[in-house]
């Protein structure tokens, strides 16, 4: 089932070593006592993969049932985001997802603060988290086509019922044309009546 | 077509329309004091009209030489500086008579407000704004054939480029490419910007690179270079899966709303169909209405027929019971 369990926002500058500049997780699904454990090898996975990025590139790492995807976008910056998911989780929204992260980042954290890795709030991180759990309805694209197909099945009922209101209305034309006929023969029979027995 | 003075007919046109009638002296004298006092502002204005004409007349010349060389479809004889260097000037040149345009406007205005004498003042003014549009308008055809002429030149240049990839195609050439798309697109949106020609020449020069590239390999068959080439494919290969799945989603999306539209049109078609059988049942209908109606009309006049024919029945059977009568009483 597709999940997310961390993502952060690192600095990567190229030859020296990765801080995390910013991270959220959801850590709900392991018990109480794992989940320090889990989340400091949640941000050694981040620091390592990050590191062994080069500039301007994408890449999926996978670690036992966790995945990886790091987009180091370098830059003036050299801003890399990481996202830990499970091995389901679809691969092209993820990296849409580190696209936008970065973006909404240079956007709203200062560069001066990157040496201090612990005043940077950056609350929406924890936000595109919980929001992106379901990545077919956060990711444009992907709710695009959902919904694309969902449109798509109600047209197949549609017609098959515009199917089903043609074979009623063969019925109908049919019976209409008996009645018809049959109306015609008692007309006719009605006006025999008056002519044939004419008493004088 | 410069302008032509045509004072000296005008001249004589105004001598002959005073011989003809009889108007007094004193719009003789009004007419020579305009004539007079106009003939400077006038001659000045007409100097700068006809230097804007022959200005635009030698940027035609220029801009028919550069379609001459735009048209060339030669593959290794092109001579890209040349066509840089003409197309500059071009550009600087229509940015002058632009200017230059403008500047004749203004002084129009400038002269409107100074005031000017009501009746012929009014003419001078109407001439001086038709001019200033006649020369507006040989400026936009020049920048509108200019233009086009640069489209040529893109589009020559893109089929020289195929027509070597025929040829000699490497990887360098897959790795170039989106980059000289851009370039192209953006140039052909913007031929008349200030960025045009610094575009063209890095085109060009990334043409020559690419050229020159391909013969040295070809050449040579050296490793290290199309090694290099490779990797940057590699990277680039990287980068592309995720634009390509972007991509190829995009494109199911695409495909998916044809599909829809499809499903739509087949639903409108049964539709209309449907709408036919409708009508035949209508019609049915109004006839069984017709028929019904009709047969209980003769019902109706049948029963009263019955009823009212009584008394005669009785007198039917009246006379027939008389015969009956007459008939048991003879035998």
């Amino acid at each position: 089932m597709v999940k997310i369990y961390s993502i952060s926002v690192l600095l990567a500058p190229p030859s020296s070593a990765c801080t995390v500049l910013s991270n959220a997780s959801d850590l709900s699904q392991f018990s109480f006592y794992q989940k320090g454990s889990v989340a400091e090898f949640m941000s050694f996975f981040a620091r390592t993969v990050a590191e062994r990025t080069p500039q301007g590139q994408r890449q999926s790492v996978q670690e036992n049932n966790y995945t990886a995807h790091v987009y180091n976008r370098g830059g003036a910056e050299s801003l890399a985001a990481v996202i830990i998911t499970d091995q389901e989780y679809p691969v092209r929204p993820a990296f849409s997802l580190l696209t936008k992260i970065l973006d909404e980042f240079t956007a709203k954290v200062p560069q001066s603060s990157f040496g201090n890795p612990s005043s940077i709030s950056f609350p929406e991180i924890q936000v595109y988290v919980t929001k992106y759990q379901d990545p077919t309805q956060a990711d444009t694209i992907m709710r695009v086509q959902q919904e694309l197909d969902e449109t798509k099945i109600v047209l197949h009922k549609t017609i098959e019922s515009v199917l089903e209101r043609g074979e009623k209305l063969e019925n109908l034309v049919d019976r209409s044309n008996a009645l018809s006929a049959q109306s015609k023969m008692f007309y006719k029979t009605a006006k025999k009546q008056n002519d044939c027995c004419v008493v004088m | 077509m410069p302008v032509q003075d045509r004072t000296n007919e005008f001249m004589s046109c105004v001598d002959s329309i005073i011989s003809r009638s009889s108007i007094p002296s004193k719009r003789d004298a009004k007419q020579r004091l305009l004539q007079n006092g106009k003939s400077n502002t006038k001659s000045e204005f007409s100097r700068m009209a006809s230097g804007i004409g022959k200005e635009i007349n030698s940027t035609n010349i220029k801009l028919g030489k550069l379609s001459q060389l735009a048209k060339r479809k030669t593959l290794f004889d092109d001579r890209p500086v040349e066509i840089s260097e003409l197309t500059f000037i071009i550009k600087q040149d229509l940015a002058s008579l632009n200017k230059q345009i403008a500047t004749l406007q203004a002084y129009i205005k400038q002269r409107k407000a100074s005031g000017s004498k009501s009746e012929d003042g009014k003419q001078v003014d109407e001439h001086n704004k038709n001019v200033v549009t006649l020369l507006q308008s040989k400026l936009a055809d020049t920048s509108m054939a200019f233009q086009e002429v640069l489209e040529v030149r893109t589009q020559n240049m893109k089929e020289s480029k195929d027509r070597t990839e025929q040829f000699m195609y490497t990887a360098s050439t897959a790795a170039s490419q989106p980059s000289t798309n851009s370039v192209l697109f953006n140039s052909r949106g913007d031929p008349m910007g200030d960025g045009s020609p610094s575009r063209y020449d890095s085109k060009r020069s990334k043409n020559g690179d690419m050229l020159a590239l391909n013969l040295e390999a070809a050449e040579e068959g050296s490793g290290s270079q199309n090694g290099g080439a490779f990797m940057q494919m590699q990277m680039i290969e990287q980068q592309d899966s995720y634009i390509q799945s972007r991509s190829t989603a995009i494109e199911s999306i695409e495909s998916t709303i044809a599909e829809l539209g499809q499903i739509f049109m087949q639903l409108a078609n049964m539709v209309a169909e449907q709408g036919e059988t409708v009508q035949r049942i209508d019609a049915d209908s109004h006839d069984i209405a017709a028929n019904v109606s009709g047969a209980q009309r003769e019902l109706l006049k049948y029963y009263a027929s019955i009823s009212s024919n009584r008394w005669l029945m009785l007198k039917i059977f009246g006379v027939l019971i008389v015969c009956f009568l007459v008939f048991i009483l003879v035998s």
